[in-house]
């Protein structure tokens, strides 16, 4: 299917894609914790946590364990449900044992009717909430580090920032 | 006034001063030369950018010399493209996933495996 990823600023990242599938359906898959623990962690990793308090100020707690049963959790609070349209939902990453987070992530999905497909667009606005040296050494073991060798991707992104 | 790294490249002009210091320093003169802006302008900006640890301004004689001080932007643009390739790969499994509910909807599982085996060897 389509696919295409922007990036109009370094602090926000915006992808869009048109699926396969009617719009309500793609939005309860977003809301629904039963079809979310199906597609929402990588391939081998189950939801053996999957909880949506699908309100404005609810609850989102997901933790997805690896095959390695390392568990991944992530946290964020509904911030706007425009059913089956809009959501936008807050989550923090880099946590550390104080639940004091590196960044905050606002995360926008609209979902658009197209020709009886969706189009859904995620945007994410990336706010540092604390620049230190401890974000740094935390990179290495973060939520998001799945299977990518940090240098090479430094190295990549050095590039791209430089040149 | 809390500055991140955010701030230093969320301007366009400020982007183009770090592109000229990465790969040698230069005194605040140097830098003006490459805009159409006064020097005191420039100076503002390499003034945020030394605030948000991006930019260290070394005083040589009479000089003041810019360099660049990447390790911070490095961070986030880490954090990012790795955060997009997350994204990526989770849209993949939610596409995937919708086409199996779908099918399975349909009860017409040999849909997709039928397109599937068009490849000939």
């Amino acid at each position: 299917m389509a696919n295409q990823v922007e990036q109009p600023a370094q602090r926000d990242l915006v992808i869009s894609r048109i699926l396969n599938a009617p719009r309500e359906l793609v939005f309860k898959a977003w809301t629904d914790p039963k079809h979310i623990a199906k597609w929402w962690g990588p391939k081998g990793f189950t939801a053996p946590v999957c909880k949506l308090d699908v309100r404005v100020g609810g609850a989102i707690l997901i933790h997805m364990r690896g095959p390695d049963g390392v568990v991944y959790p992530m946290h964020g609070v509904f911030r706007e449900i425009i059913v089956p349209e809009r959501l936008v939902f807050i989550s923090k990453a880099l946590e550390d044992e104080k639940g004091n987070a590196g960044f905050e992530v606002v995360t926008t999905v609209t979902f658009d009717e197209h020709n009886g497909k969706t189009k859904l667009s995620l945007h994410a606005a990336v706010t540092v909430l604390k620049p230190t040296s401890e974000v740094a050494k935390s990179l290495g073991g973060m939520e998001v580090g799945w299977n990518q060798s940090l240098d090479r991707l430094t190295a990549l992104v050095e590039e791209a920032t430089i040149s | 006034m809390r500055r991140d790294v955010f701030q230093a490249i969320a301007d366009p002009t400020r982007r183009e001063i770090i592109n000229l210091i990465a790969h040698q320093s230069l005194n605040i003169n140097s830098v003006t030369r490459n805009f159409d802006v006064s020097r005191t302008a420039i100076y503002k900006h390499i003034k945020i950018l030394s605030e948000c640890g991006l930019v260290v301004l070394k005083q040589q004689g009479r000089e003041h010399f810019c360099e660049a001080r990447l390790e911070k932007l490095n961070q986030v643009s880490v954090w990012i493209e790795q955060y997009r390739k997350i994204w990526d790969a989770r849209l993949d499994s939610l596409e995937n996933y919708l086409d199996q509910l779908q099918t399975k909807r349909k009860k017409r599982p040999w849909v997709k495996t039928q397109r599937k085996k068009n490849i000939k060897h």
